[in-house]
């Protein structure tokens, strides 16, 4: 393994992102705050890379500038798919730093919620350039049916991008995936437990269908 | 069932995606709010072209599956549609902005307006702030085409060099003047990015102009590298000047400024407070001019999403006195890795 060979294989690879379909298409995680998405990001890129992207909580807007975890390669039937994620802040039309002050001083809480707000921003801002395909995550024990879902998943129909719906979190007891899948008819939707692991192989499945 | 096709009067219920597609009985993609109260009556009444949509899943399905077979048209309107709906599902807006529903939604809009979760606030806020006079004109300056909003402009929304001008270029157009506004605030971007270069050359007008614009709570938390002379230098004269709106950088093509990067913690200048005679109309502009984000009091926003998607230009910082630092993509994309 000389200098030579990592030059080598460092052109290889990037002729074959010019020339093929290898390029690895980068996929948004979008979603309404605390649906899961880091959790699944962290899931997605522990499996396939050994790293995580981003701290999970369960005070929403913990992310809140969006985070990007690039070739990530997974494996299905010796066929393998690269993708980029992007994980990016939790989607809402509404910011307030009350919900955060259980948790925090108010300080911490005001700031917490004007970097939600900017990260909001830079997710929209994302999603019009920067993605290629969009796995959208929700909270299953949620009413999926909300202004925010509704846009976000118009405006990535508008756009014409693949979109794969995951019904997160279905450990819990008020899970109805099918809610879900009833609220967006036109789209897959995926049941899984990012936080448990449950029904990953599908996920993975249907990632190396959509986005591969 | 509180929005309502314009062309068809057939409703929808509240959340229906429906609508995101165009009306599925006659395509038309202009929808109106319709509080709860006014549309059970109306709808009893009409009921003739109304197909029951109570929000259940099964019919929604059967109207997507139908709606997929024509996707070409369906895929334009749908963008289309989603923008009427964050507009018009405000219930607020209509009773201004939809001349056909005035009658019927004023009274629930009236008692709405101050309530919390609306898309995007839009005609009544306006209406009812101080500049009023000139609220039509400016509201359309955000997205519309209007070339001539910006005359409608007042004084202090315009940099230095243009405000006493009697007639204020007219043919500007939108571009034109939305740069001017954009590029004012990049300098401030730009200067928190940067950080480095200080600029001696400037007289201490210049120095106090600037400082009262880029006061260190101005600049966003993750400012890169705090500088310690903002507060020797930067804050003699800012602490005077409070109308910080009428102390905007001299022209957009100043170098930019440097010496007023704060640290990233910290407040120097004075908490803002009700004692600022321009707050509220400060906000009020700003959410003219950059409705993607609504300041209702520090730490609590709304977020017009659809603005926010469609604006090439966007907030990296937002202040709680209700000022902004806008940014254009290329360059957050740059700085982000």
């Amino acid at each position: 393994m000389g200098l030579f060979t990592e030059l080598k294989d460092s052109i290889s690879r990037a002729t074959d992102r010019l020339f093929s379909e290898q390029e690895p298409k980068r996929i948004g995680i979008y979603g309404p705050p605390n649906a899961g998405k880091t959790t699944l990001a962290n899931r997605i890129a522990r499996d396939w890379t050994g790293d995580a992207v981003g701290a999970e909580s369960h005070i929403p807007h913990e992310t809140r500038r969006a985070r990007r975890k690039e070739d990530v390669e997974i494996e299905r039937n010796g066929k393998t798919v690269t993708i980029d994620i992007v994980d990016t802040p939790g989607v809402t039309t509404k910011v307030d730093y009350e919900e955060f002050t259980d948790e925090m001083d108010k300080d911490d809480a005001v700031r917490r919620s004007r970097e939600a707000t900017e990260g909001v921003a830079e997710a929209m801002h994302w999603l019009r350039e920067d993605v290629d395909g969009v796995i959208y995550v929700l909270d299953s024990a949620e009413d999926p049916i909300t202004q925010v879902n509704t846009m976000l998943i118009g405006i990535i129909e508008s756009r014409d991008l693949p979109v794969l719906i995951f019904a997160n979190k279905i450990d819990l007891d008020e899970s109805s995936v099918k809610r879900i899948e009833d609220a967006f008819p036109q789209h897959k939707t995926v049941p899984l437990s990012a936080k448990e692991g449950e029904n990953m192989d599908e996920v993975y499945d249907n990632i190396a269908e959509y986005f591969g | 069932m509180p929005h309502q096709c314009t062309n068809c009067d057939r409703t929808f219920p509240d959340g229906s995606k429906e609508m995101l597609s165009g009306c599925p009985d006659c395509g038309g993609n202009k929808f109106q709010f319709a509080p709860a109260g006014a549309v059970s009556e109306r709808s009893a009444g009409t009921g003739s072209n109304s197909r029951d949509t109570d929000s259940n899943g099964r019919e929604q399905r059967s109207i997507m599956a139908d709606e997929n077979d024509d996707s070409d048209g369906t895929v334009s309107r749908a963008a289309e549609t989603v923008r009427d709906w964050v507009s018009s599902s405000d219930p607020s807006t209509d009773s201004t902005s939809s001349s056909s529903s005035d009658s019927r939604s004023k009274p629930t809009a009236d008692s709405n307006s101050p309530a919390g979760n609306r898309p995007w606030p839009d005609a009544d806020d306006r209406a009812s702030s101080s500049h009023s006079s000139t609220d039509d004109d400016r509201r359309t300056g955000g997205s519309a085409d209007d070339s001539t909003t910006f005359e409608e402009w007042p004084e202090t929304a315009r940099p230095p060099a243009d405000r006493s001008e009697p007639d204020p270029p007219r043919t500007a157009g939108r571009s034109t003047a939305s740069e001017t506004t954009a590029s004012s605030s990049e300098e401030h971007s730009s200067a928190t990015r940067r950080s480095v270069t200080i600029d001696d050359d400037e007289d201490t007008a210049q120095a106090d102009a600037r400082s009262a614009v880029v006061s260190p709570d101005d600049l966003p938390a993750s400012a890169p590298e705090p500088s310690e002379r903002t507060e020797s230098d930067g804050e003699d004269g800012a602490d005077g000047t409070p109308d910080s709106e009428d102390a905007r950088p001299p022209a957009p093509d100043t170098e930019p400024t440097t010496e007023t990067v704060p640290p990233d913690h910290g407040r120097v200048v004075s908490e803002p407070s009700g004692d600022r005679p321009s707050l509220d109309e400060l906000r009020d502009e700003l959410n003219d001019q950059f409705e993607s984000i609504k300041i209702v009091s520090p730490g609590q926003y709304e977020l017009n999403l659809m603005e926010l998607y469609d604006r090439e230009e966007y907030i990296v910082s937002l202040q709680e006195d209700g000022r902004y630092v806008i940014d254009v993509p290329d360059s957050w994309r740059d700085s982000d890795d």
